[in-house]
This record gives structure tokens, sequence and C-alpha cells, in this order.
């Protein structure tokens, strides 16, 4: 890796209870780049994830982004964090079911206080750009699983993030359709310049990655073809 | 099975007991409601029941007496002290076997008297000229709970004489004390004592509508708590291979333990607060603590029924949603309702305004009392029932245009959530809409009137510091006793003394006997009115409390000369003693006393005030009971409301912690739950409130061709008050938001 990381653990560790989450996890991401987080299930590659977002605080390490450290900084300054800089797309559950699709995916430029029509505006581009024209009106209940996966994915990129954390994003799609949005989520990624942490189990999607690491019992591991 | 869903309940780690607490809380709310309404109409009929004795030589219905009764000479009568009315009995016992009424253990002897408690600390702390005066002899005793209607009723029993009493104009002989409550009286009974049996129904029947029924609906609410999340669970087990037979039972069984403990401790929040309940003038007097009781059966249903409603609640809800192995249906944009719902509303507003603009119902001569009640009833009842159809439509439209515009995530998300469903948040407030559409119609008809009566008390100039001893009526009375003129003005803040004489010219006018009073002694009490220009002698038609003409009360009123001249007045009987007083209460009371013990029997001096207050003591009522179902409403409304947040937040937990994960601020998802809640809560006010001044608009102007007169400021102080106290219950729910949402739900999802 060149230059200095955009995202970056230092030494984390954390524990829910007296069960260890991670144990000393030290990992580097730069600008632009897609790291795939592997693991089996019940590794810490989640928890890692929810870490370098500054969901989560992890008992000892550090956490910076963009050269700052986030990790000892208030729920609020984190909560803004998340809101400006960082976009999210989950396995399932994150559209609001009342909103519409393109009401779901202006959600985070309203959050920001981007006026109404600019932001369903810019909703309906990211829609057009994921092959979502149609379905503006459409609620979480009316679209399939692809469908309501690349609204999400839609709502990862339109406040124009620079990092993207992804949390099993094909998980709960059939390989085709997982394919499809991974397409989508990685040419939209280095079209943009967005860095992004995709964390999965599956290496078919990980194959989308520029670089794989492996998180196994709370320890990240770099993948035996790499070295 | 059953064991099983026990085990759900309670062990199911602390989601399954907040859940469970969640729920018991609720009910328990709702049960302590559903409790305080029940206990307020057997206080009420406690109350009125304590009047009974009271209309004693009224009723012939009594306890029998036996054949060796003593007979009692009995007499009542209103007394007033700072313009609340004091309950008078003299009695004289003509032997040692007279009946006694309830509350003193024996009939006082002459020279004695019992009073209430607060009676007894009213005379402790007055100076006698001002009241201890009226009232001969020394106190013996307190009078007991058992005939005081309420803990601060004013009550005095007076021992005489046979002969004292015997002679005074309305005593009469009693051989048994009065058993008959108020409520059976049917106009047979002293006026202005007790609530008669069409008043009592009518407040039965508005407080069973306007509070039991948003109870219900609100205990209901309570158990369907976490009903998504329950149905999640249902789902998985349906998938495991449990029958929908099964899943129902552990279904019953979770809300039926939730309800149990709701019931133990809504029974607790009852009694605990029982005390301070008893202290809201429901009836326009507090209550005694053990008034607000409870039958057995009563408390057997709540205790049981509450429970298996719950039961039944669970089942039907379950059935209604299908619960398949593969889980409840996914949101859809749902039917909305139809614009044809607003059709009974406009169609109630329309009848009444054709019998406001149109017809002429309000001619007594042309139509009679049933058919205008026919009338009128019907056009009313067409606005209840289309406010209650309409609104879900109306919430519907008016959310739509909250979300289209909305330029906030907050806003975006609550319009879209209300305009989904907003059956889902009228149900909540659906007793709200009858009960605020109620209380403002018959507080804009009953402001209306009073006011058309000759304006509120007070209004006109001096009417509290103008006394009255009114002797029209009252042949019997004895007016030889030369009017006490100088122990009047000799009090300080006494103005003047007015004597109206008996007007012989008038001849059969109907109405109250006109009487004549010089221009010179009339001046001296403006309340009355005044001359018109050059006259020496007034002719007065005195409506004391009331409207004169052209609904203006007697002190705008500028009397026709009388052609009678001063010293031909003199030689007149006295008709009515006006004093004036510069409005100071000492003054008032001591010139009552003074004129009291002048003329004794068998009524009592009244300022223009008290008269007021007497005249529109059942409209005051009525008023009274329409601010207690606003003011209880509201709050009813907010904890149904708060159910049915909190349901909401249960439902939305993942999407909503997932949104607080991205960073959105949690003032944000605390706005969304305030918008929902509170929109359909103020929206139901305002157009509950706007269709119930419109009715009685509507009404005034048929029946009295008058224009509404917008309520008193009590009513916009009670509904602000229930407002804030609805939104106070509705923001407590605010701090789950944090706890459900949190970083770990959406983990743990």
């Amino acid at each position: 890796m060149t230059g200095a990381p955009l995202v970056e653990a230092r030494t984390v560790a954390l524990s829910f209870g007296p069960t260890p989450a991670l144990r000393g996890v030290d990992v580097a991401i730069a600008p632009g780049e897609l790291l795939a987080v592997m693991g089996p299930s019940g590794s810490g590659k989640s928890t890692l994830l929810h870490c370098l977002a500054g969901i989560l605080v992890p008992d000892s390490g550090e956490i910076h982004f963009a050269g700052r450290r986030i990790d000892n900084a208030g729920e609020n300054r984190r909560s803004a964090l998340r809101r400006e800089h960082f976009g999210f797309v989950f396995q399932f559950g994150q559209l609001v079911p009342e909103l519409t699709a393109e009401e779901n995916v202006a959600l985070p430029l309203l959050l920001n206080g981007v006026a109404r029509t600019e932001a369903i505006g810019r909703a309906r581009d990211w829609l057009d750009r994921l092959d979502l024209d149609g379905l503006e009106r459409r609620r979480s209940g009316e679209l399939s699983g692809g469908e309501a996966q690349r609204v999400a994915v839609a709502r990862g990129f339109v406040a124009e993030p620079q990092v993207l954390f992804a949390d099993e994003p094909t998980g709960s799609l059939d390989s085709l359709t997982g394919e499809n949005v991974m397409e989508l989520l990685s040419t939209a990624a280095r079209t943009h310049g967005t860095t992004v942490v995709l964390v999965t189990h599956d290496a078919r999607v990980a194959a989308y990655a520029d670089r794989e690491i492996i998180v196994r019992d709370g320890r990240v591991t770099t993948p035996a073809w790499v070295a | 099975m059953i064991r099983l869903g026990l085990r759900l309940a309670v062990a199911g780690g602390r989601e399954a007991i907040t859940r469970l607490a969640l729920i018991a809380i609720a009910v328990a709310i709702g049960v302590g409601l559903l409790l305080t309404t029940l206990a307020s109409i057997n206080a009420v009929n406690t109350q009125n029941a304590r009047y009974a004795w009271l209309e004693t030589g009224y009723i012939a219905a009594g306890a029998p007496g036996a054949a060796s009764v003593d007979p009692v000479w009995w007499s009542l009568r209103a007394d007033y002290f700072h313009g609340d009315r004091i309950g008078r009995v003299d009695v004289a016992a003509t032997g040692p076997n007279a009946p006694v009424p309830p509350g003193i253990g024996a009939l006082p002897g002459p020279g004695q008297f019992y009073a209430s408690p607060a009676l007894t600390t009213l005379l402790r702390h007055t100076p006698p000229a001002q009241l201890g005066d009226r009232f001969p002899g020394v106190q013996i005793g307190t009078i007991g709970p058992a005939a005081l209607p309420a803990p601060n009723s004013l009550i005095i029993v007076i021992g005489h004489t046979v002969a004292e009493l015997s002679h005074q104009g309305n005593a009469q002989t009693v051989t048994a004390i009065s058993t008959t409550v108020p409520s059976s009286c049917n106009g047979d009974c002293v006026l202005g004592v007790g609530i008669d049996a069409s008043g009592i129904t009518l407040i039965l029947s508005i407080v069973a509508a306007a509070l039991l029924f948003p109870v219900l609906i609100f205990i209901g609410g309570a158990t369907r708590l976490s009903a998504a999340r329950r149905e999640q669970r249902f789902a998985a087990m349906r998938l495991v291979g449990a029958t929908p037979r099964q899943v129902a039972v552990l279904s019953t069984v979770e809300s039926s333990v939730a309800a149990v403990v709701g019931v133990a401790v809504g029974f607790a929040l009852f009694f605990a607060f029982r005390p301070v309940l008893a202290g809201i003038p429901f009836t326009g007097d507090p209550f005694f603590s053990d008034d607000l009781s409870l039958g057995l059966g009563e408390a057997l249903v709540v205790a049981l029924g509450v429970p298996v409603a719950a039961a039944v609640a669970a089942r039907i809800a379950l059935r209604r949603v299908n619960i398949s192995p593969l889980g409840v249906s996914r949101q859809v944009t749902p039917r909305p309702p139809r614009w044809w719902r607003v059709i009974p509303l406009l169609a109630g507003v329309v009848e009444l305004g054709y019998l406001a603009y149109f017809s002429d119902i309000g001619d007594a001569d042309r139509h009679s009392s049933t058919e205008q009640a026919l009338a009128y009833l019907g056009g009313v009842f067409l606005i209840m029932i289309g406010l209650v159809v309409a609104r879900p439509w109306l919430t519907m439209l008016g959310s739509r245009i909250m979300a289209r515009r909305a330029g906030r995530a907050a806003t975006l998300i609550a319009g879209r959530r209300l305009a989904d469903n907003p059956q889902a948040s009228f149900r909540a407030v659906s007793g709200l809409v009858l009960a605020v559409f109620v209380g403002t119609c018959a507080l804009g008809v009953i402001t209306t009137i009073v006011a058309a009566n000759g304006g509120t008390p007070g209004d006109s100039r001096g009417s509290a510091g103008t006394i009255v001893d009114d002797f029209r009526g009252h042949p019997d009375v004895d007016r030889s006793a030369r009017v006490p003129l100088a122990r009047l003005t000799s009090i300080p803040g006494v103005t003047g003394v007015v004597t109206l004489h008996a007007d012989r010219d008038a001849g059969n006018v109907p109405g109250p006997p006109p009487t004549v009073v010089s221009c010179v002694d009339l001046a001296r009490a403006p309340a009355l009115g005044h001359c018109a220009p050059g006259a020496e002698t007034v002719q007065i038609e005195p409506v004391y409390g009331g409207a004169v003409i052209d609904k203006s009360s007697m002190a705008d009123t500028t009397w026709p000369p009388a052609n009678v001249s001063t010293a031909e007045l003199q030689r007149r009987p006295i008709a009515s003693i006006a004093v004036g007083t510069n409005g100071s209460a000492a003054a008032v009371e001591q010139a009552r006393t003074v004129l009291e013990a002048t003329y004794p029997m068998p009524f009592t001096p009244m300022t223009l005030s008290e008269y007021k207050a007497q005249n529109d003591s059942e409209m005051t009522s009525y008023q009274q009971l329409a601010n207690v179902v606003i003011l209880t409403s509201l709050p009813i409304a907010g904890c149904s409301l708060a159910v049915s947040v909190v349901g909401g937040l249960a439902e939305r937990r993942r999407p909503f912690s997932l949104l607080r994960l991205t960073g959105t601020p949690l003032t944000v998802l605390r706005r969304v739950v305030t918008f929902e809640a509170a929109v359909p809560l103020l929206i139901t006010a305002v157009v509950s409130a706007g269709a119930g001044l419109l009715a009685a608009h509507l009404f005034v102007h048929a029946q009295l061709d008058e224009t509404v007169r917008p309520p008193s400021i009590t009513y916009y102080g009670l509904v602000v008050a229930g407002l804030l106290a609805s939104l106070g219950v509705i923001a407590s729910t605010l701090p789950l938001l944090r706890r459900l949402t949190g970083p770990e739900a959406a983990r743990n999802e």
C-alpha cells in the first residue's frame, strides 16, 4: 500500500462480556481501495467492520479515519462522521418500510439537510445508474430481494461517502442476483473513487475486491494464496 | 404448551421481560383508568344518595314511620356565604320518638345546632356578624359523613321549640326522614338538591361514551403491543412444525400473563391514587375517598375480564395476520380510505345548516319539543358518525400533504406512516373525537345560553355586591318589621338600601310581578338599572340573576316611569329590599345576616351573582361535566397513542436501529415518533373542536337566533392542559427509543 491509509485499525481488541470478538487487529485501507474481509461465521468480521465505521468502540487499540483518531470521539461526533463520510449496505431489513424506493435513497441527503427536490433528483439519478428506473415509487415490500439490495446500494452511494461499509451485501440473494449487485457496487465505487470495506464469507463476492483479509477467532490473517 | 408459553413469556431473557413489562404497564394504566371511571360512576350515585335526607318533607316516600313516632317540625332552606350554598335545616321535635336524620345521634334541642365540619371551621374563623348570628344557639356537635354529600358540604341542623318553628312559613311536620335519592325524583324533589333522574342518566351515558370506550380501546391496544415481534417468533415455531392451534395457545398465554400482572398493578394504582381522584369535583363537589368504591361484581369483571379479553384479542389478532411458516405479509402500499367517508359529516353539517338558516324549527309554536329534539339530534349524530367515519380519510389527506411537502427526514417518515395506516392512528384517538366534539358542542351551547341569559356572573356592574331580599311569591312573610335602614347603612361598605314596592297597577302581567321604586333609591344600587330621565318613580320587572329584555342585564336597563308618587309608594307593601355594597365580602355577609334576622324564613337574601349562579346551576353542572370529559379524554388518548408509539417502535426496530448505525441522530427518530403521535392528536382535537363549535353555532342560531359565543378561557386552558398531559405521556415513551434502536439491536436481530 502506498500513501497514508484512509481507514486504519491499530491493535484493536473488543470483547462482548466474557467472549473476545477481536484480539489485537491491525488493518490499513488505502483511499479508493476495495477490501474484502472474509472469515467464517462468528469470526469477528462484522465486529471489525462496526469498529472501523465508528459504530462500536473497541476496548483497546485505536481507529483512525483520514488521519484522525475516531474511537475516542463522542457518540454524536461518530454519528455525524457516519452520516457525512460513510455509506452503509447491510444484508437485509435496511429500507424504511413506509418510504418509497426513491425516498429511501434520498434519506441520507435529507438527514444532511439537502433540500427535498434536490435529494429526490439525486436519488433518481442513482436509481437510474443501478437499473432501477421505473421502481422509484415502490415500497420495500413491493421490490424483489435483488431490487431492494440495489436500492440499498444506491442509498449507500447517494451522499457520495468517502468509505462504503458493506456487511454481507449479497448474503440474502441468489448467486446471479448477488453477482449483479456486486458488479454494480464495485463499478460505482471505482467510478467515484470510493473506498469499500466489504464483509463476506463468499469467495465469489470477495473476488470483486482489490485485496482480501481473513478474520479468524478475532485475529486477522492474510490468505495463503497471497503469501 | 401452556408451560412453554409461560416459559417464553417470563424466561425469554431481557427482551421478553421488557416486552412483558411494557404490556403490563400499559394494561395497568388502562385498568387504573377503567376502575376510576367505574368508581366515579359509583361515587356520583353514592354522593347523590346522601342528598336523600334533604328531600324530607318534599318526597312522601321514606322509611315508614312507626306508629309511636313523634312528628318533627322540619324546614329546609338555602343560605349563602361568599357565594357558597349552605343547607340549613331547622327542626323541632314534638316528642322523644321523633325521627332523626343521618349524621347526628339525636335531634338538637332548642338553642342547639349541629354543623358540618366545613361549616364548623367557617363559623370558627368568621366574625359572628357576618355568619354566626344567622344561626341561633350553640353548637353541640358535628354532622357525620353519612349526611354530607361532599367533605366540604356546608350544612347545619338547628333545633327550635315547636312554638318557634311551627309559625315559620315553610315549616311542616314529618314523621320519617326521606330515603328517596334525587335520581328517583322525576321533578318532585327540592330544586337544586342532588342530580335528578334525567341528569344522572345523561352523566352516565356521556361518561360511558366518552371515557369507557377509549379506555377499553387503550387496554386492547396495550395487549397487542409487540405483536409484530411475537408474530416473527410464532412464524419460526410454525416453521419447525407447531400447529396454528399450538401457536394460538402460546400467544394467548403470553398475552394473559402480561394482562394479569397489569390488572394487579392497575388495582394497586387505583387504590393508591384514590384520595387524589376523590378531590376532583366531577359533579361540582369533591367526593369522600370511600365514595370512589367498586362493587364486587365490577372488581371481578375487571379482574377476570381484562385478561380474558386480552387472550381473546390475541387470538383474533393472530387470526387476522394468519401466520404462515414464512411469517406475516410484507409491507406494501395499503389500500387508502376513500373520499366517500366524508359524506356523513357533510350531510350532518348540511342538515344543521338547513335547520339554522332555512327552516322554522326554532318556532316553538309550530314544532313540538320532541320534533325539535329529533331534528337537532339527527344532525348532531350524523356529524358524530361522520367524524368517526371521515377521520381516517382526513388523516390520510393531511399526512399525504405533510409527506409530499416534507423537507426533513422525520416529517417524511412520519407522514408516510400516517398516510399508510390512518386507521391505526385514528383507533388510538377515536374516543377523543367524540369527547372533544360533545364537550365543545355542549360548552358552546351552554356559554351562549348563559351569555344570552344576562351575561356571566359578575358581568353586570356590582352584581356580586348587591344583595336582594325578595318577598315576592311569599305572601306569608311578616313584612310588618320596619326596614332596618340604620343597621344596614351603618355596615362599613354598604352604599345604599333600595326598597322595591309592589306595583298594584300592573294587573295580571305574565312573569314575575313588577315593582315600583323611587329614582332616588335606585341611584344607590346601579346593578338594578336606572331611571328614565325626569322620572320620579319607575316600574321595574326584576329578574334577579337573569336576562330582562333583549338579553341585557338589569344594570343595562333604563326603566320606564311609573304612575306613582314617592309618597304613595311608601304606602304600598314591600316587594324586595336591595342593599348596594362596595362589593366587599364582609359588607355583603353582614347585610345578609341583618336581613335574615329581620325577616326570618323561609328564604335567604342573595346577591345578584348568587341568583345568577342558582339560575345557571344546571347549565354550570353540565359545563363542569363537559370540562371533566375533555380534560380526561385527552390524557386517555395520549396513553393510547403512547401504546401505539411503542408498538410502532417495536415493529420498526431493525430499520430504525440501522438508520442509527448509519449516523441518523436520535433526535431525528424522536421527531418521527413525536410527529406520528402528536399529529393525529392535534388534528383530532382541532377538527373535533371545530365541528363541535360549528354544530353548536348551527343549533343556537336555529333555536335562539344567536351566534355561538366561544367557550370561556377555562375551556382553552383545559384543552391545552389535556394536550400537554397527553404529549407528556407520549414523551415518556421516547427514552425507549434509545434502548430499542441501539447498535446491539441491529446486531442481534
